[in-house]
């Protein structure tokens, strides 16, 4: 079946994302946990297809400071993803990481906003290589970008870039659970309309078998 | 918080007229455009998130710079609005994140937009906060024809 809208997708479909939202969130945690040297578990993925004013009140409040990691996709899938920070969060990484921490997102140095910009490639790129590997999909990644401004704005990111296809939101979440404190940070994929077509037709086939 | 405060969706647009607020939340590379007939306090907040509609125009006007900035003067002149007074404020077209390619530059092409098709409307810019990185909330108290703008870790601002 082809998918024209996120909102035509079925059982079967929301499955799929499902399982490729939770293994990405899990390779994720694999590489945190490796990089802060404490254990790192995940929440169940959610998958919502929302419109834009919705899509903001799900994450947060749209004029909060947040911080967020940004990359495009390209190659066979193309779309944007999100790795989305909260302080206490990025507290536990500066702490573990530069044994230092921060009151406020205005306060961080450049050596903070690197260390934030890093992590948030790292995850990105352990999720995306989770849906390769398992599908054989070639995702290329672009170098991330960081900002800290606040979230309706950075959500604007990219509903304007899929603006013209579409008037909703696919977001696949998951969330990071750090020696056992759920920690608010949350991973965002999504892939356009085209996008979502090719990782059902690839993703169906290895169910299938 | 105001008692009459009407909050404007991205891609939408809200006329009041003689009292209360209209508020559009968090404009990252978005931009809000407000217009005012101070003669008989009719206030407009439109929140754009695109530059051009092309075909899109008759089913989500309010989405682009160019159908949003007409559709709204056409709906603002219903209830009385000459375009000849109007006041007309601008805010948002931020650069969120620093990349190149169109994702970059999409605030920039907003605000193109946005002044080019005022330009064409004849409707003369008279405050204006654009550009930047950071995302702003826009709000004018149709009362006064006063326009704030709020930013992170900024004080509140008239334009």
């Amino acid at each position: 079946m082809k998918i024209n809208r996120y909102d035509e997708m079925g059982e079967r479909e929301l499955d799929i994302l499902r399982e490729i939202a939770s293994m990405g969130t899990g390779y994720a945690a694999t590489s945190l946990a490796s990089m802060i040297g404490t254990k790192v578990r995940m929440t169940i993925p959610e998958i919502s297809i929302l419109g834009y004013t919705e899509t903001i009140e799900k994450v947060g409040d749209p004029e909060e400071a947040i911080a967020a990691v940004l990359t495009c996709m390209s190659g066979q899938i193309q779309g944007i993803m999100l790795f989305l920070l909260r302080l206490d969060f990025i507290n536990e990484v500066l702490k573990k990481m530069l044994n230092q921490t921060v009151e406020n997102y205005s306060d961080m140095t450049d050596m903070e906003m690197s260390v934030l910009s890093e992590v948030g490639n790292i995850i990105i790129s352990s999720y995306a290589n989770a849906i390769s590997s398992l599908s054989g999909i070639t995702i290329k990644l672009s170098v991330p970008s960081t900002s800290i401004n606040m979230l309706g704005g950075i959500l604007t990111v990219p509903m304007a870039e899929f603006g013209y296809v579409t008037d909703k939101l696919l977001m696949m979440d998951g969330s990071l659970v750090v020696d056992d404190r759920k920690l608010d940070s949350t991973i965002l994929m999504m892939p356009d309309i085209d996008s979502l077509n090719v990782l059902m037709t690839e993703l169906g086939k290895v169910y299938e078998k | 918080m105001r008692n009459n405060e009407v909050k404007i969706g991205i891609g939408d647009m809200k006329v009041l007229r003689q009292e209360g607020t209209l508020i559009t939340y968090a404009l990252g590379s978005c931009i809000g455009i407000t217009l005012y007939d101070p003669i008989i306090k009719l206030g407009g907040l439109l929140h754009i998130m695109l530059p051009q509609a092309g075909a899109q125009a008759a089913a989500t006007p309010f989405k682009f710079a160019d159908s949003g900035i007409r559709e709204m003067i056409r709906k603002m002149a219903a209830y009385g609005g000459i375009k000849s007074r109007y006041v007309c404020k601008i805010a948002g077209g931020a650069q969120m994140f620093q990349m190149t390619g169109p994702i970059g530059n999409i605030g920039e092409r907003n605000i193109a937009s946005v002044r080019e098709t005022l330009a064409q409307e004849k409707i003369r810019i008279q405050g204006e906060d654009v550009g930047k990185n950071y995302a702003r909330t826009m709000l004018i108290d149709v009362s006064t024809g006063v326009v704030k703008i709020r930013t992170m870790g900024r004080n509140e601002v008239i334009l």
